[in-house]
């Protein structure tokens, strides 16, 4: 049984049909990507999975229960944590405040305090910043403090949407590495939305190609970094 | 215990205290200052003169005499307003929503309160009690208002406005409005099966209506008296803690995070765990308790109630909220307080500067040419940004 399983889901934006029949799975302690050009559907589809718009038709099931009706933050305590894409950052809340409302649903405060401790470990440049207002902080800084709090809730699953988007090649490139650390060392369970399919390619062990609302090819990362039409379309060889 | 005590944050404690007292000395010092300035430009003229002729006192001592009653009523009436404001002002932070039935839930608080006094008085119940007993009824009656008015601002939300969420935003507008109407509806209905009045007096009981004089200091011929009235020690007491405490709850609690978080980005924060619903009815909840003290505090300064009470101070406290500006909790406190010293220093000072032909009934012009001038000028208000809301 996969830990996460889409089955043929329809999702709606008033009359614009954005996702046409969606189906992905992702096994515990993997990483799989999605990938697609921009307005594919990417992030609709893990704002369906999150609980923050339900899908019409079709299912979705996490850890064996379906959680297609459920709102997000039921979906939050199931041990699923959604980081939005363009990062969500509160804005007037400190850091540490943005991170205390990462594990809002925590009670223990030495828990919490541990997994901040563990979330400065990864980002020291948090630390540094711990009293400063989150919308002070540059983009780059906001990223990481956006995978430092949904690591608050040390979830099962992790869904990214595009953790790379408008930073500089080297903070993407030390992104990217904590992703793969997460994984493999704490074997957080990932699911990676991105543009950049090449870096999300080269991570991820499986992955799948959207367009328009509906999934065009899925196989192995490798697979897919060798497929000519993958190659044509998201990594920019000719 | 020692524990729980380290846990408070005591600066949080501190910092609106400050604040208060702040705005209080500010605006008092500052409405004091032109009301003296023009006192003493019109004591030359035949302002001066007429008054001189009538009570044989000059402008100047005039002014002076009435200064500390003036600030004190203004200072009751400022707090007054402030606890309603931070009721839009919340509401707002959080939904960027004006609940204009706010001053309806305001006027259930304080005819529940009225009501429930009025029942005792007629048991015979506070004419006899003791001093303790006449603060802890009007305690009670301030609860009951407070639970009143909480309790009706979740329903109202729950009905009214919930399932409009999605509509756009002039549709919550007007149905905020039809829900004042049916209000104030509902309130005569229920006089009207009940008591078969529409206007209902609070009791007179307790030291309420005594005053605590201070001292005198001798002004030329006359002498200045300084007290204040029980009632307005019991109004700006009563406002301060339940300030205090609001701030507390938004600026130091796990669950004032979670409505700041709310307020600034709604959909990242159910991505938190955060149950969204919840937290806005738990700002219709906390903006009701403190409409509904308000309410009953209200009437015990002014004393008569009637189905339309909530809407002048109603108007007045979102006045105040959009001078502070709306969505900003220090704001609302610093509205409230300037707005109700303005008003009180025209209601009282501009008859006599004007040799009456511009009296207290020309008080509320202030008020609403307040909201006007700010719209145009600072429509952000004078705290400018709302705290509560995206940078
Ligand atoms: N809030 C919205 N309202 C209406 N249409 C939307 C909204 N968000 C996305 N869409 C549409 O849904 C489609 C998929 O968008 P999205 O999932 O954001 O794409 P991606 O994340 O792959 O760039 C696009 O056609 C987009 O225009
Ligand atoms: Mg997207």
């Amino acid at each position: 049984m996969s830990l996460l399983e889409v089955d043929n889901i329809h999702s709606y934006y008033g009359q614009i049909h954005a996702l046409k029949g969606i189906s992905v799975e992702v096994n515990e302690g993997e990483i799989v990507t999605l990938i697609g050009s921009n307005g594919a559907g990417k992030s609709t589809i893990l704002r369906t999975i999150s609980g923050m718009m339900h899908p019409k038709k079709g299912m979705i099931s996490f850890e064996g229960k379906d959680i297609s009706k459920k709102e997000p933050h039921e979906i939050v305590t199931a041990g699923m944590v959604h980081v939005p894409e363009g990062r969500g950052i509160f804005p007037t809340l400190t850091v540490k405040e943005n991170l205390e409302m990462g594990a809002f649903t925590v009670t223990d405060s030495r828990v919490i305090e541990e997994r901040m401790e563990y979330g400065f470990s990864l980002f020291p440049r948090l630390k540094e910043r711990i009293d400063q207002f989150g919308g002070t902080l540059s983009g780059g800084e906001q990223q990481m403090l956006a995978i430092a709090r949904g690591l608050m809730m040390d979830p099962h699953l992790l869904m990214l949407d595009e953790p790379s988007m408008g930073l500089a090649p080297i903070l993407v490139e030390l992104i990217f590495d904590i992703i793969k650390d997460l994984n493999a060392t704490r074997g957080t369970t990932i699911l990676l939305v991105e543009q950049n399919a090449l870096m999300a390619l080269s991570i991820a062990h499986r992955g799948y190609v959207l367009q328009t609302g509906e999934i065009t090819a899925t196989d192995t990362a490798a697979n897919l970094r060798n497929n000519e039409e993958v190659q044509k379309a998201y990594l920019g060889v000719s | 215990m020692i524990r729980f005590l380290k846990r408070i944050n005591v600066y949080e404690l501190v910092r609106p205290v400050g604040q208060m007292v702040l705005f209080s000395l500010g605006s008092a010092a500052f409405m004091s200052a032109i009301a003296i300035s023009l006192a003493l430009a019109l004591d030359g003229t035949a302002v001066g003169a007429s008054l001189m002729d009538k009570y044989n006192v000059s402008l100047y001592t005039y002014t002076m005499l009435n200064l500390p009653q003036v600030i004190i009523d203004g200072l009751t009436i400022g707090f007054v307003y402030a606890a309603i404001a931070l009721g839009y002002t919340m509401v707002y932070g959080v939904l960027e929503f004006i609940n204009f039935a706010h001053s309806e839930i305001f006027a259930v608080g304080a005819f529940v309160g009225v009501e429930l006094l009025i029942a005792l008085d007629g048991m015979g119940i506070l004419a006899g009690a003791s001093l303790g007993m006449a603060y802890a009824y009007l305690i009670l009656a301030i609860i009951l208002g407070m639970m009143a008015a909480g309790g009706l601002a979740v329903a109202v939300e729950r009905v009214a406005y919930r399932p409009l969420r999605g509509a756009s935003r002039l549709v919550p507008l007007i149905s905020a409005i039809g829900v004042s109407f049916l209000l104030q509806d509902v309130i005569r209905l229920v006089e009207s099966l009940t008591s078969g009045q529409f206007n209902r007096i609070m009791p007179t009981f307790g030291n309420f209506d005594s005053r605590i004089v201070f001292g005198k200091i001798a002004m030329g011929t006359s002498k200045l008296t300084l007290g204040i009235s029980v009632k307005s020690i019991i109004v700006i007491g009563s406002a301060v803690l339940m300030l205090v405490g609001l701030n507390y709850l938004v600026n130091a609690t796990r669950v004032g995070k979670a409505i700041r978080a709310v307020a600034q980005d709604r959909p990242t924060a159910s991505l938190m765990g955060i149950n969204v619903n919840r937290i806005i009815s738990l700002t219709f909840l906390v903006g009701g308790l403190l409409g509904g003290a308000a309410g009953v505090l209200y009437a015990l300064k002014f004393t008569r109630i009637d189905p339309f009470v909530g809407f002048f101070p109603g108007l007045k406290a979102f006045t105040a909220a959009v001078l502070g500006g709306i969505g900003n909790m220090t704001g609302a406190l610093l509205g409230g307080i300037v707005l109700g010293m303005l008003e009180t220093f025209a209601g009282s000072y501009m008859g006599v500067f004007t040799m009456g032909a511009a009296g207290s009934e020309y008080k509320d012009i202030f008020a609403f040419s307040i909201l006007i001038l700010v719209l145009i000028f600072r429509p952000q208000g004078l705290m400018g940004k709302h705290v509560m809301q995206k940078a």
